[in-house]
């Protein structure tokens, strides 16, 4: 939320905000999604995106190098990068939502908004993961492009939405957990940024994680690698749906250890200041 | 009367053999070494594929002797018979594997999942290694029947195709970022 004149009114006019209930976390997310996409600033980072995407896709059509690979392994390839790129710009989103709110000096008044702390990050949450499902979008027709004429692209597409929208859900309150505690917005980035890079190195080992039982563990753990590991196993290797669901479990442990410590110290955590007491 | 006979005994035999010759191989080969007891079976002994696929290799290895066998590494090759330069890597992520001493007229499996990442003609043979505290390193080795790979070509994805949604997405992107920016000045 940004320090618009029009959003500084919406916000400080306790009558024509009054939320009932549950629909303030809503309001709290209009409001967000309202700043972050008629800004500019969500249309800009979906234009970049769609820019490494055609850039990715276009080399995996043309490259000899790339394109001796089996036509399920470009799909996988792209909707990896577009997972992967979808959940970081959702991530680096979140990780503005507190402490940018706090060097713009717009959080005081949010604060003084007869909304609650958890409907704050709540609707901040929602907001972040619109980014995450436009990405989404905007990879469909990359991804169609290369599998189509495979039975593979509804496969691919819905995997896609159910790997990435947890690993979203999972990093974007992560990133709002990161950047209530922060001192700066600067500081919150750089740590959430470090966190994704922490979490994708494995996945770019060359020749994959050692192997044994601690090269096993290491990809069940890792969130984002199993997440990966588990519509490679899928798309790739042609594996029932069901066989690797236990590759799921570290990205939804991921969301409850994310999103259950930032709904409830949300009231404590949601400062002026990191770390006062409210 | 015998010169027809034998034409037309030519003549099946000349018409049964390809398919008895391409028959014979589609089934499983055997193959153990003078002297030592261990023998291997693989299948298939022919396959075709193209670039791509996924194609399962399995050995059973069967002890023969009387006595029971050291721990043994079973490592899968592959050789190009059409001098395509082949990284063993690129086609399986774990080429050797360990089995457990065999007893006697016990039979042991192993298998393989290799990609044809390379088009041409290929051997994939496994050969069997002693691994025991006195049999390592010392040998002897003993080398299954290969199986015959032939992996064609194909160029899956079409650059042309994708053109349209290369350029257009970003062209659209572009525009509605543009459009937001320009609206966000006016006011």
């Amino acid at each position: 939320m940004t320090a618009s004149s029009t959003t500084q009114s919406d916000w400080v006019a306790p009558a024509r905000v009054r939320p009932a209930g549950g629909a303030s976390w809503r309001t709290v997310a209009a409001q967000e999604c309202r700043d972050l996409w008629l800004s500019g600033r969500g249309p800009l980072l979906l234009f970049a995106f769609s820019l490494l995407l055609s850039a990715f896709t276009y080399l995996a059509a043309t490259n000899q190098a790339i394109n001796f690979l089996e036509q399920r392994e470009a799909v996988n390839l792209t909707m990896q990068i577009a997972v992967a790129v979808g959940v970081l710009v959702t991530l680096l989103v979140s990780a503005d939502g507190i402490s940018g709110e706090r060097e713009r000096g717009t959080l005081e008044s949010l604060l003084l908004t007869p909304v609650s702390r958890r409907a704050l990050v709540l609707g901040k949450l929602a907001a972040a993961l619109t980014v995450w499902f436009a990405t989404y979008l905007v990879s469909i027709p990359y991804i169609w492009v290369l599998g189509r004429g495979v039975s593979i692209v509804g496969q691919a597409l819905l995997l896609s939405l159910v790997v990435g929208t947890v690993l979203a859900v999972g990093l974007a309150a992560l990133g709002l957990l990161v950047s209530a505690l922060s001192a700066s917005n600067k500081v919150s980035i750089a740590v959430s940024f470090f966190i994704l890079l922490a979490l994708f190195a494995p996945t770019q080992l060359p020749g994959g994680l050692p192997k044994g039982w601690f090269g096993d563990v290491l990809a069940r753990v890792n969130p984002v690698g199993a997440g990966l590991h588990y519509s490679t196993a899928i798309l790739v290797n042609g594996h029932e749906w069901t066989r690797d669901f236990n590759y799921l479990i570290a990205p939804g442990v991921l969301v409850v250890l994310a999103v259950v410590p930032l709904m409830l110290l949300s009231d404590r955590i949601v400062q002026l200041e990191p770390g006062s007491a409210r | 009367m015998r010169a027809r006979i034998w034409l037309a005994v030519s003549i099946a035999v000349l018409a049964v053999a390809p398919v008895a010759v391409w028959a014979g191989p589609a089934a499983a080969v055997t193959a153990g070494q003078p002297g030592n007891p261990l023998e291997i079976r693989v299948e298939p002994a022919r396959q075709s594929a193209v670039i791509g696929d996924r194609v399962t290799i399995r050995a059973q290895v069967t002890n023969r002797g009387a006595t029971r066998t050291d721990p043994l590494i079973a490592h899968l090759n592959v050789a190009s018979l059409t001098g395509t330069y082949v990284d063993l890597e690129d086609w399986t992520a774990g080429p050797t594997q360990p089995v457990a001493p065999i007893d006697p007229a016990a039979t042991a499996n192993v298998s393989w999942e290799i990609q044809a990442v390379n088009t041409g003609s290929f051997d994939v043979y496994v050969v069997l290694l002693p691994n025991g505290p006195g049999s390592s390193g010392a040998g002897p080795l003993v080398a299954g029947p290969p199986t015959h790979v032939t992996v064609a070509g194909r160029r899956t994805l079409n650059a042309g195709g994708s053109l349209p949604i290369v350029v257009a997405m970003p062209l659209l992107l572009g525009a509605v970022a543009l459009a937001a920016r320009l609206r966000r000045r006016r006011t």
